[in-house]
């Protein structure tokens, strides 16, 4: 199984993650400031690498962009900095994924399977399959009425898939709930009706990890829905 | 210190000292310019002085003095005899000679004065022309009428009936009569001649009738007397009343050459008056003639005058000889038959340069070296027609030699004299007159002008510049007023009239002395005027003419109290006094220009509409002073707390309104920015705390769960970690809802407007919070009445809001009810001229709210007292901070248990 690099200045913090981790099967490394974890990445062979922002000696963002230089290993930054401005920097300079603290445990492990799955595994997937629609994690086989994020089944009804499947085949577009509804009820859409809006809400729960903050099927506020290009 | 720069501070010194002295050395060259400029004066105008002096030349005539001008400026260049001032003293000569000649027809016999010589009063009278033909007069002698005029006439009065007057006077009158036949006849002129020289003598009664005629001759009159006129004598009583009258009548002493009283020759009374009359006129104007006879014939006798002349008349074969000369008769009179027979050329003496008028009217012949012309002769003889008949001829000279001291010799000798000075005399005086204006210019430019000893100008001020301006006027005043009045007491005792240049010019000419004191008048005078001419100078110059006045001073004092009744005034005082000062100004004027008259009225008028347009024009640039303050309280009470109303060029109340104003906006913008920060400074501070907290509630949440994940078997075990975990999420919410709370109450958020359709908004929301209101049965009514509901929004914010609604109905509406949400187009704000979108949201509380609406706005207000519910507080609040900061409005209506939320935003423009 993968090690991964628990970084945080507070222990509690880490040997929680660790608990929850193990859990899971993987093998832990834990390192308590940048330095550390850099010496760690540097001895070990590491697959990912959880970092928390603010800590001594040497922070999160400043380690990561050294990590940057030599490594292309997943980084999730696990930061209280909760900003948007925070999470855009910490993105832009290099990480795979922003978690807030107090964080989900669960999402926690379902980021860290996730990001691992994506550097290990499905990096490379490459099929000839006409039928098959595919945007970061999330897997769309038409043929066979399979969704797969991050390689796992996903179970849709049929109305549910429908939607995902415009989405996902109009990658980036954005529907309103009308358009939705005209496209997929193949009816004229009465409006004041918030069926299409609850159906999205349970793809998204199905398909999220944290379905308050969608990974791919995103809302867009007062106009519609859209599946965002990866 | 070191060596170099003591020898540069001692250099520094000797610049300051050279130019110290420098300055002293400029005041002193000032000084000496305004004296060479005080001399120049007094060079100039005693230049002037000679100059005119040197060409006045006073002559003391008969008749006064006399002054003649050189003309010097015409007469430079040429000799004595042809200067105007030559040909003006002959003009005057000739002039004078031929009224001596007059004088002398009337005076002397055979060329001598003749006492005894017979004056005819009434001829005498009219020798100027207009003798009747036939008169009354009386002859006399004419040393008795000179003797008479000099102690006046006597008159005498008495009572007397008619027959009594009648018998006063003669029985019969005399009547002369003029023969027109005569040879000495001349209708025109001449009459007076006539009787001097031959007339007829007539006797004749009262009607006139001629009785006898004899050729008198030269000497005297025959008469004869008419008798028995009873005739008439009766005829004439019976006009008079018996009345008695009072008759005046000469003295009787003034006896005729016959011995006789002048009653004696007439027969009435009026023919009486008119007679004595012309007894008493011919008596004054002899004696005056006598008396110019004598001074004029000492001025130009051959002793006291270089004039020579010869007045010869002939009438018929009777030759009258008028002249100065006291040669032989033979001489002269061979002189005269020369004249006769026209064989003139040349003056009387003989001599060479001898300047001369020969004159014959009656041969045509006039010969002349001088520039009188023959008219300018006959002009003169005009004036005397009755006394010269056309045979009359004259011959004026005067001697080349000038041997005796008169006018012409006077003249002769100053011309030369002076003419060569003339014009060095005028150069002098015109390069003072230059050196002087130059030097005036000059100290004008610089006088005052000075630097400190840092090199900086300023104007010096002398201790006479420092005082007041009246004062120093008045001293100036009296100062002239004493150089006055002090030039007046030595015109007094000098006997000059300063006002009369030529005199003053005269003396300054004639004396040494005088020339000194007038130079020394000059150069006072000149030093007191410059004095205070140049102090006015300094004083305009360092502006202090009018600072430093009395008037000025008075003047401020009288505004400043204006200002302080005006200031304390209340606003009647403020508003209605110069409206009523203006308004009686007005009247006052028209007033006046309705009585003054012409040019007065108009130019009154003209100042008033001057008056009236500066009054408009003040008025105006009032308004438009406000007009900039008001716009500057728009623009501050719009936002923009940095707008500086711009104080230049306003003016008393306007200027302290626009500072207060812009210190009003200075004030409110301060507090805003301190407020601002504050709220930027908590949002920080919350931010950080939450931060702090944010990672010990992440161990609490991880282990909480981790406890949750042990199989637990206690019951009560389960249940604490349930609350714990609870409460940690919760705690988790809280922190995130106080940092959102204080970043948008700072507005330390950046929002990214775009089109939001409220509609699809509404339905995305409902959708998203449709099983939590499952959960709690509650059924969503939506009542959508606009067609288009597209608002300018951040949609993840305008999202949050709806959110926060949405959860609030979630959390406090009552189970079971149902939830209205409106969407509505409003027509308000169309002042604007925009259409407002309302979304409205109701439910039914669950708890009774006992708080005010906006109450509920505040932060960690809850409906709910107790705060047992889920929720932080923070909801609404944030709700209505983002909703204000969409350019939207939020609103909660409560009635009863019914809770409304009311949003509007600007439709967004297509």
């Amino acid at each position: 199984m993968a090690n991964i690099l628990v970084c945080d200045d507070d222990r509690e913090i880490v040997d929680a993650i660790e608990i929850y981790l193990l859990q899971e099967g993987y093998t832990i490394f834990k390192a308590y400031d940048g330095e550390q974890a850099i010496r760690i990445l540097k001895e070990q062979q590491i697959h990912l690498l959880l970092i928390d922002i603010m800590m001594p000696r040497l922070d999160g963002i400043h380690a990561t962009l050294k990590i940057r230089e030599y490594s292309s290993i997943p980084i999730i930054i696990l930061s209280a900095k909760s900003e948007d401005n925070d999470k855009i920097l910490g993105l832009n300079i290099g990480a795979d994924d922003y978690v807030t603290k107090p964080f989900n445990p669960l999402e926690l492990v379902a980021r860290v399977k996730s990001n691992l799955r994506r550097y290990t595994t499905l990096g490379n997937l490459n099929t000839d399959n006409n039928a098959l629609f595919q945007v970061g994690g999330l897997c769309i086989d038409d043929d066979t009425k399979e969704v797969t994020v991050d390689g796992e089944a996903v179970k849709l009804t049929p109305i549910e898939y429908n939607i995902l499947l415009l989405l996902v085949k109009n990658c980036g577009r954005v529907f309103s709930i009308d358009q939705i509804y005209e496209s997929i009820w193949n009816e004229e859409a009465i409006g004041a009706d918030n069926t299409v809006a609850v159906h999205i809400r349970h793809i998204r729960e199905k398909i999220e990890i944290n379905p308050k903050e969608p990974r791919y099927l995103k809302v867009v506020w007062g106009v519609g829905y859209k599946i965002e290009k990866q | 210190m070191g060596i170099e720069e003591k020898d540069k501070v001692e250099d520094r010194d000797k610049t300051e000292k050279k130019e110290k002295s420098a300055k002293k050395g400029n005041r002193a060259v000032q000084s000496v310019l305004g004296f060479i400029q005080h001399i120049c004066l007094a060079v100039m105008i005693i230049a002037v002085c000679v100059v005119i002096g040197g060409t006045t030349i006073r002559v003391e005539h008969y008749r006064g003095i006399s002054a003649y001008n050189l003309y010097a400026m015409r007469d430079h260049n040429i000799v004595y005899e042809d200067s105007a001032m030559f040909n003006t003293l002959f003009g005057y000569a000739l002039s004078d000679i031929v009224r001596h000649g007059v004088v002398s027809s009337q005076l002397e016999t055979n060329g001598q004065f003749n006492g005894k010589k017979v004056i005819d009063v009434t001829a005498y009278n009219y020798r100027s022309g207009g003798l009747p033909e036939q008169y009354v007069t009386a002859e006399y002698y004419l040393e008795d009428l000179l003797k008479w005029s000099n102690y006046g006439f006597e008159w005498d009065s008495e009572q007397m009936t008619p027959s009594q007057a009648r018998s006063f006077l003669a029985d019969t009158t005399r009547v002369i009569m003029i023969d027109p036949n005569s040879q000495y006849y001349n209708t025109s002129d001449a009459s007076y001649l006539k009787s001097e020289i031959e007339t007829y003598t007539f006797v004749s009664d009262v009607s006139g009738n001629m009785l006898w005629t004899d050729v008198n001759d030269y000497d005297g009159f025959v008469e004869e007397y008419y008798d028995g006129s009873a005739q008439a004598v009766t005829a004439k009583d019976s006009e008079y009343t018996e009345e008695i009258r009072t008759y005046n009548f000469l003295v009787n002493r003034y006896k005729t050459v016959d011995k006789k009283n002048l009653e004696e020759y007439v027969s009435d009374w009026d023919l009486y008056y008119d007679l004595c009359h012309n007894v008493q006129n011919a008596a004054k104007g002899l004696a005056y003639n006598y008396n110019e006879y004598l001074e004029c014939g000492e001025y130009y006798s051959t002793a006291n005058s270089n004039v020579r002349y010869m007045i010869v008349k002939t009438v018929g074969d009777n030759v009258q000889i008028y002249t100065n000369l006291t040669d032989e008769p033979d001489y002269y009179l061979s002189l005269a038959k020369s004249m006769i027979s026209g064989e003139i050329s040349g003056g009387i003496v003989g001599h060479e340069s001898d300047k001369y008028i020969y004159y014959s009217p009656a041969d045509m012949v006039y010969r002349s070296n001088t520039s009188i012309t023959e008219n300018t002769v006959r002009q003169v003889f005009q004036s005397y027609d009755y006394a010269y008949p056309e045979t009359v001829r004259i011959w004026l000279s005067v001697d080349g030699m000038y041997p005796v001291n008169d006018a012409f010799q006077q003249g002769y000798h100053r011309f030369y004299e002076y003419v060569p000075y003339l014009w060095p005399g005028v150069a002098t005086a015109a390069a003072a007159g230059i050196l002087y204006l130059m030097i005036w210019i000059y100290l004008i430019c610089v006088t005052g002008k000075d630097a400190d000893e840092e090199g900086k100008p300023y104007i010096r001020l002398s201790v006479f510049d420092e005082i007041p301006t009246e004062a120093a006027l008045l001293i100036a005043c009296g100062v002239m007023i004493l150089a006055f009045g002090a030039l007046l007491i030595v015109s007094e005792f000098t006997n000059i009239n300063p006002t009369d240049i030529v005199s003053v010019a005269d003396e300054v000419f004639h004396y040494r002395g005088s020339m000194i004191i007038a130079a020394a008048i000059i150069f006072a005078s000149d030093f007191l005027a410059m004095f205070f001419f140049y102090s006015l100078i300094r004083r305009i110059r360092s502006k202090t003419l009018w600072k430093n006045s009395y008037l000025r001073r008075a003047g401020s004092r009288v505004i400043r109290f204006g200002w302080k009744v005006y200031d304390n005034g209340d606003i009647v005082i403020r508003t209605w006094l110069p409206y009523a000062a203006f308004l009686l100004f007005n009247i006052v004027m028209l007033i006046w220009a309705f009585i003054s008259d012409g040019l007065g009225s108009i130019l009154t008028l003209l100042f008033l509409a001057a008056v009236d347009i500066l009054v408009g024009n003040l008025l105006y640039r009032n308004a438009k002073e406000q007009r900039g303050i008001v716009k500057g309280i728009e623009t501050i009470a719009g936002g923009q707390l940095e707008y500086q109303v711009d104080t230049e060029n306003l003016h008393g109340d306007n200027l302290t309104l626009a500072r207060s104003v812009n210190s009003i906006g200075n004030g409110i913008k301060e507090a805003v920015e301190i407020s601002m920060k504050d709220e930027r400074m908590k949002a920080d501070l919350i931010t950080n705390v939450s931060h702090d907290i944010k990672t010990p509630l992440t161990s609490i949440i991880n282990y909480v769960d981790l406890i949750k994940r042990e199989q637990v078997e206690n019951e009560k075990i389960r249940s604490y970690i349930g609350v714990l975990d609870e409460k940690s999420q919760r705690l988790k919410q809280l922190t995130d809802d106080l940092v959102e709370a204080s970043k948008i109450s700072s507005g330390n958020i950046s929002l990214q407007f775009e089109k939001i359709n409220l509609t699809e908004l509404m339905n995305q929301t409902l959708g998203e919070f449709s099983e939590k209101f499952e959960q709690k049965n509650l059924t969503t009514v939506m009542n959508i009445n606009a067609q288009n509901a597209v608002i300018e929004a951040d949609s993840r914010r305008i999202w949050r809001v709806m959110e926060n609604l949405f959860n609030n109905v979630y959390k406090y509406a009552m189970e079971g009810t149902r939830v209205y949400v409106t969407i509505n187009t409003l027509a308000q704000g169309a002042a604007r001229n925009q259409e407002m979108i309302e979304v409205s949201v109701k439910n039914i509380s669950a708890m009774p709210l006992n708080c005010a609406p906006d109450e509920l706005t505040e932060r960690f207000i809850r409906g709910d007292e107790s705060r047992t519910t889920e929720g932080s507080g923070l909801g609404l609040s944030i709700a209505r901070d983002l909703t204000q900061a969409q350019h939207g409005t939020f609103e909660i209506r409560l009635d009863g248990d019914l809770f409304k939320v009311i949003l509007t935003f600007p439709l967004a423009e297509k």
